[in-house]
């Protein structure tokens, strides 16, 4: 094992132990207890609220943005698989020729859309007066995993470069809004069990 | 405003501090500054202005806390834009937070992440609230609530001539003279509640009900201690008056001995009370508590009451209460209820728990510093209004009636504006001559 791999074990250690924490605080915290009597069943309001309350056809947030939200979709889906990847990688298993390529391509195009995302909050006033240091870094960092395994795939000499990157990353994770990856799921799972108490959700036919 | 000292800002903070469960910093932590949600709020559809978005209001608390209970916050503030709670944050925090925002939730339904962003404004002006900072003409209207029973400071003689006029009306109008509205009459089946503006300002909404109870030979009284359905502590922030409002309403049940509690049109009241209330005491209702529109329909279901469907002329459509619909749950009865009887109904777009709000809600009306804000903002309304081509417009909450009309003014919509009970009351066909 050569330095780069312990500065990624480490940094993994890092990321894992702060992101166990946040979720143990979480589930440690638990429910509100809610002493309204309940107008609805919380069980399908969750199911509903991480299924067909993210239709993308439902939230003014995609279908009024739809390539703001195909970008993200996409660079969702490419930071999971690089996700993957990096296990695969860390494990020492080789993904080569056609494979690799096809890897390489996905990735070219969600680290394009995540580029393409971080472009928008610079260039938009709006997203710019939002925005703090960290959103610019988030990004940057997702991004470059991305391509840096896209690379790394096709380039074997790039895998000191891709540990060096990943392990930035996995130290940044718990500094910031990367964090959303941990409170997505809280989130999605306290807004259903709002509505769903109230009988908002799942939504009746009128 | 006064000046912020330490112990000022400790109070500020003391939402953050020993949280019960996870629902605070789980949304605390979750906005990500895709900034998508600015569409859904009314403020930033009007104004354009990027100051007003749902964003800036979920950031203006977050980066509070942030700054004071995270490490990133503590030792690199710059790097996620944590905040100091300093003179220039509250004022900045009172303006968005009291000033350009109704609570009405309809961002929260349409954020990508999710973020309870109306939960997380409460927060702040909770956080507000407990400074001193509630804006004057707000807290007046809770102090007013607080001191006398009723947001309006409606001395009790006063309410009685008006229930006693109201009482006359309605026994002329419908010559029976059974047609009452009784007053603090102890274990009746219902203790129904009245928005003080009713009263005040609309008595004959008191009088359309009290026909349908009537109409519906129901058995229910009024209280003159306490009928004030509304808790603009809930605006405020301020939990403890929020408590001690809705601890009175809770006692007077109690006192009268009623089976069952029917808030008054009012969203925000029917949240405070239905839906807030049992949470600020932490006890569950010994009794029923249902929304007059519940009531109206159940009455039509079991047959209780009658309507005549020839008797509404014109095109309806319907205004849905945010704090009712959205956050409420109550979404089909009122639609059930128009359908028995109004042959020309046309649903506004979006509508149900898409609606747009009023701009009224949040407090908007009683704090006049933001009048010229809120009737900008109400353009929107308006123009659904409009679009639907009708001349009625219903809504089952009596802030929105307030709103609504002075929308109808400043717009000149040329529409009537009635709650539920009041048209429902004109096409009431009564057996009791």
């Amino acid at each position: 094992m050569q330095y780069y791999h312990y500065l990624t074990l480490v940094s993994l250690a890092v990321c894992l132990a702060t992101s166990f924490y946040h979720l143990f605080r979480l589930v440690r915290l638990g429910n509100p207890k809610d002493y309204a009597p309940a107008a609805g069943r919380t069980g399908p309001a969750i199911r509903y609220s991480f299924t067909g309350a993210m239709n993308p056809m439902k939230k003014e947030s995609a279908f009024l943005h739809l390539p703001t939200y195909v970008s993200g979709i996409l660079y969702h889906l490419g930071t999971f698989l690089a996700i993957f990847l990096f296990f695969i990688i860390l494990l020492n298993i080789r993904i080569e020729g056609i494979t690799a390529g096809i890897f390489a391509a996905f990735f070219l195009i969600t680290g394009g859309c995540g580029a393409g995302i971080l472009i928008k909050r610079f260039v938009h006033h709006e997203l710019r007066s939002l925005s703090s240091p960290d959103d610019y870094i988030s990004n940057l960092l997702v991004t470059f995993f991305q391509l840096i395994t896209a690379v790394s795939l096709l380039v074997p000499a790039a895998l000191p470069l891709y540990f060096i990157l990943t392990s930035l990353l996995l130290l940044y994770f718990p500094v910031g809004k990367l964090k959303h990856a941990i409170y997505f799921f809280a989130a999605r799972y306290h807004l259903g069990l709002f509505y769903g108490w109230r009988g908002v959700w799942p939504p009746k036919p009128m | 405003m006064g000046i912020l000292n330490d112990d000022i800002i400790e109070k500020g903070l003391e939402v953050f501090r020993d949280p019960t469960d996870s629902k605070l910093i789980t949304h605390l932590n979750s906005c990500v500054h895709c900034g998508l949600c600015a569409e859904s709020c009314i403020y930033y559809l009007v104004t354009k202005d990027e100051r007003l978005t749902p964003a800036r209001k979920v950031d203006i608390v977050s980066s509070i806390y942030r700054r004071y209970y995270t490490f990133t916050g503590k030792i690199f503030p710059a790097l996620v834009n944590a905040r100091n709670l300093d003179e220039d944050t509250a004022k900045e925090m009172v303006d968005l937070l009291y000033g350009a925002c109704t609570m009405c939730g309809r961002c929260t339904s349409h954020c990508s992440i999710g973020v309870d962003i109306s939960y997380l404004v409460r927060t702040g002006r909770t956080m507000l609230a407990n400074m001193g900072m509630v804006p004057a003409t707000l807290q007046s209207t809770v102090n007013a609530a607080l001191e006398s029973g009723n947001n309006m400071s409606i001395p009790a003689d006063e309410f009685v001539d008006t229930l006693k006029w109201m009482e006359e009306e309605l026994i002329d109008e419908v010559g029976n003279p059974e047609a009452v509205i009784p007053i603090d009459e102890p274990g009746k089946r219902i203790l129904y509640t009245l928005n003080p503006r009713e009263p005040k300002f609309y008595p004959l909404s008191i009088a359309a009900m009290a026909k349908i109870f009537f109409a519906a030979g129901e058995s229910w009284t009024l209280s003159t201690k306490m009928y004030d359905v509304t808790n603009y502590a809930f605006f405020s922030g301020d939990t403890d008056e929020a408590r001690i409002i809705g601890d009175r309403l809770w006692k007077e049940m109690e006192a009268l001995k009623s089976q069952t509690l029917v808030l008054a049109e009012c969203g925000h009241g029917s949240r405070a009370f239905r839906w807030e209330a049992p949470n600020y005491l932490k006890e569950h209702f010994p009794w029923e508590v249902i929304t007059s529109v519940e009531c109206i329909a159940n009455y039509i279901r079991d047959g209780r009451i009658r309507l005549d469907p020839d008797r509404i002329k014109d095109i309806v459509t319907l205004h849905d209460p945010c704090n009712l619909v959205r956050n409420g749950g109550i979404l089909h009865e009122q639609r059930y209820v128009i359908n028995q009887f109004v042959p020309r109904f046309v649903e506004m777009t979006p509508c149900g728990t898409d609606n747009h709000c009023c701009g009224g809600g949040g407090g908007q009306l009683a704090m006049s510093e933001y009048n010229d804000r809120r009737m900008k903002i109400a353009e929107i309304k308006a123009d659904q209004i409009r679009k639907t081509g009708a001349k009625i417009v219903v809504t089952p909450c009596h802030n929105c009636v307030d709103q609504l009309t002075q929308i109808n003014v400043h717009f000149k919509l040329g529409v009537q504006i009635k709650t539920l009970a009041e048209i429902v009351a004109d096409a009431l066909i009564l057996d009791h001559n």
